[in-house]
């Protein structure tokens, strides 16, 4: 980046999440699940499917009713406002609610409600809940939230960029507490629009796997509680060190064949961090399990980090829970975090004949001990969306 | 109007290891349905639109092949950034590259195309599957001219906002730091504080604030939602180029709208996340150079942004 001069970023505290996801109803049960080997995936139930190639996804079959028997609108905001419970049951948010600000990341936001305020009969309410930024107000009127509220629409990499963002915030003295994240509901317009583009696969995910045949979608909401760093005390999950996004500049549908966008992202949330590929101890790749994907993400992983590449290890979860969109790389900041204060580095499921073209140290077959202290995590999104996260753990 | 966009022209600021690097809006460009340029608008958009529910912004014509398929809140992206280079001197290839950042702000740009997507579904015949009726939407409520001007189910990727700031990004070869915001005016003032947050931390050279708003194939659907939008509608698309400059930014939560905010709504009318930027063609049309106060206001929420030097 000739001519760039960068400034080391503030690191940022992560001091607690909340998630809902295909694998149970709070963040014990998302990091059970991953160790273990659960599959989320199941047949659709909550729309009919029976009309696509594919009716399989990570769909969550049951939410736990909100305290008080409080209502919660459409389906992205029951799942943000579970997550949101998860998180207020593990921290306190304590700041004047001018100083509290809500940053999301979705691929969908309410679109929903748009099929059902386009049916006759349809209610105004649903023409507003159709828009990509009311799950985002639900949640920051759930939290008493009244500082900034800004939802992040860089598709399957929003959830990154959203902490990106938030991070920022509290750096630039906008707020004292954000709390930040993704969602995204599974409905029957992103699964028509998936399988009419023979995105997903009629087998299991596969990430990184030479049978790859393509991904299955999932909903999930995954929230963190971020601070300054030494704002808070007590114990944390750990820290946000860089962040970076960047577009291909190449295709509304598909990742630029060479990458570029995802190694600008990996090097300059790097050097954000002010750390080299010498100091990355675990990568948590997007990984979706479409031959495209995990083929150019794994050129970009060996020539960003170079020789260290092939002895980082090196995992995805969307074969567990299905491609959660707008959450899923907040859930898997969430996981790199987790693996690090628990020890342990969940494994690829559906990976077991990893694909020469895809080289590089995969976590298969089981979950390997390890205590990563930097991780990097890696998206992309339909736009030419790409982000990157570089995460610390916690000191024990 | 020539506008120089290397860190050269900022007098070597861009690389300057230093947290209080300023920034400039060096340029903004505002097309909207009445016209183009702060010149086309009325003195009074409500007198002006007489009973129009939406003054809406014609499909622009670009070159090209690769634009067959885009939607029109693309091409009007697109025209945005193209005009505001075209009116500025700026070449194509001073922006090319990673250096250049792009934030894209909308409030409801992909309402057509999500909107076109649900209705072709529910207007397709009968034999595509007896499983793919869902019950509350029929064929009966909806028009068959509507559906008609969808492409398929290829037309999917169109529906996510991002695809409007991927088409852009082609356009122009932008490949540096990215970012969309979803809401009205307050989020175009946190796109602008963001895009002033990567000038000041080296991130990029300059950055482009792009938004985009359409109304007019979901005028039905914004008139269900009287109390969060205004009358009228007008749609819009605008860019502003930041680079690294004199003067620093303040981002704020003020309770009252900026004059600025009040006389962009009096004379262009509902241009929600455009807004903040036709403001800012306003100030600079006024000679305010040297301290700009813009703020925004979507859903309840106000933010302001302040250049002070």
């Amino acid at each position: 980046m000739p001519g760039v001069t960068r400034l080391r970023a503030e690191p940022i505290s992560l001091v607690a999440a909340g998630a809902v996801t295909p694998l149970g109803a709070d963040l014990d049960a998302f990091w059970s699940g991953l160790v273990t080997g659960s599959d989320g995936i199941s047949m659709i139930e909550r729309f009919p499917v029976d009309d696509l190639r594919v009716g399989r996804g990570g769909e969550i079959k049951k939410l736990r009713p909100l305290p008080g028997g409080r209502r919660a609108g459409c389906r992205a905001t029951q799942l943000l406002l579970a997550a949101a419970e998860d998180l207020l049951a593990r921290a306190v948010v304590s700041a004047e609610p001018e100083r509290v600000a809500v940053v999301l990341g979705t691929a969908l936001g309410g679109v929903e409600q748009l099929e059902r305020a386009l049916a006759p009969g349809g209610r105004p309410r649903h023409a507003v809940g159709a828009l990509y930024d009311s799950p985002a107000h639900a949640l920051a009127r759930r939290l008493g939230a009244r500082g900034p509220v800004l939802t992040v629409g860089t598709a399957c990499a929003a959830g990154a960029t959203a902490l990106g963002i938030g991070a920022d915030l509290l750096r630039g003295d906008a707020a004292d507490v954000v709390i930040a994240g993704g969602y995204d509901a599974l409905c029957r317009f992103v699964m028509r629009g998936f399988d009419a583009l023979r995105s997903l696969t009629r087998e299991r995910v596969r990430p990184f796997d030479r049978r790859r045949s393509g991904l299955l979608l999932g909903e999930a909401a995954a929230l963190v509680l971020m601070t300054r760093d030494g704002a808070m005390s007590g114990p944390k999950l750990g820290r946000l060190l860089g962040h970076a996004s960047a577009s291909d500049g190449s295709h509304i549908a598909a990742p630029d064949p060479n990458g570029r966008g995802l190694e600008f992202a990996v090097r300059a949330a790097l050097d954000e961090a002010e750390l080299t590929p010498a100091d990355v101890d675990f990568v948590s790749a997007h990984g979706t399990g479409t031959p495209l994907n995990d083929r150019i993400e794994a050129e970009v992983l060996r020539r960003a980090l170079g020789r260290r590449a092939s002895e980082i290890p090196v995992n995805s979860i969307k074969a567990a829970l299905g491609h959660t969109m707008g959450a899923a790389a907040a859930l898997e900041a969430i996981m790199c975090l987790l693996a690090s204060r628990e020890g342990v580095v969940p494994y690829t499921l559906g990976l077991e004949e990893p694909d020469p073209a895809c080289d590089l140290d995969h976590v298969v077959g089981s979950p390997r001990a390890a205590r990563p202290r930097i991780s990097l995590s890696t998206s992309l999104g339909f736009g030419g969306c790409n982000a990157a996260l570089v995460l610390e753990a916690a000191e024990s | 109007m020539s506008v120089s966009v290397g860190p050269q022209a900022a007098g070597g600021n861009a690389a300057t290891p230093t947290a209080a690097i300023g920034t400039t809006v060096a340029a903004v460009t505002v097309l909207t349905g009445w016209g183009h340029g702060i010149g086309a608008l009325p003195a009074d958009a409500t007198r002006a639109a007489a009973g129009r529910a939406v003054i809406p912004l014609g499909r622009p014509t670009l070159e090209g092949d690769r634009f067959r398929r885009a939607t029109r809140e693309c091409l009007l992206g697109v025209a945005a950034v193209d005009a505001l280079l075209r009116e500025n001197d700026v070449s194509r290839d001073a922006v090319r590259g990673s250096s250049t950042a792009l934030i894209y702000v909308t409030g409801g740009a992909y309402g057509a195309s999500n909107q076109a997507f649900v209705v072709a579904e529910s207007v397709r015949p009968a034999s595509v599957g007896a499983g793919s009726a869902r019950p509350g939407l029929t064929e009966g409520g909806l028009s068959e001219k509507r559906a008609g001007s969808v492409a398929g189910p290829l037309h999917f990727p169109y529906t996510a906002p991002s695809a409007m700031a991927g088409e852009v990004a082609i356009e122009f070869g932008l490949t540096g730091p990215y970012g969309i915001l979803i809401g009205g005016a307050a989020a175009t003032i946190d796109a602008l504080w963001q895009a002033t947050r990567l000038l000041a931390g080296g991130r990029c050279e300059r950055a482009l604030v792009l938004a985009v708003e359409t109304f007019e194939e979901c005028a039905d659907l914004y008139a269900r939602g009287r109390w969060l939008v205004r009358r009228p509608l007008v749609e819009a698309a605008a860019c502003a180029l930041l680079v690294p400059g004199a003067l620093h930014a303040r981002y704020d939560a003020p309770r009252a709208p900026s004059a600025l905010e009040t006389l962009a709504r009096a004379r262009a009318g509902e241009t929600l996340a455009c807004a903040p930027l036709i403001a800012l063609a306003l100030a600079r049309d006024g000679g305010a150079t040297a301290s700009i106060g813009v703020t925004g206001e979507w859903r309840g929420r106000r933010a302001g942004l302040y250049w002070r030097q």
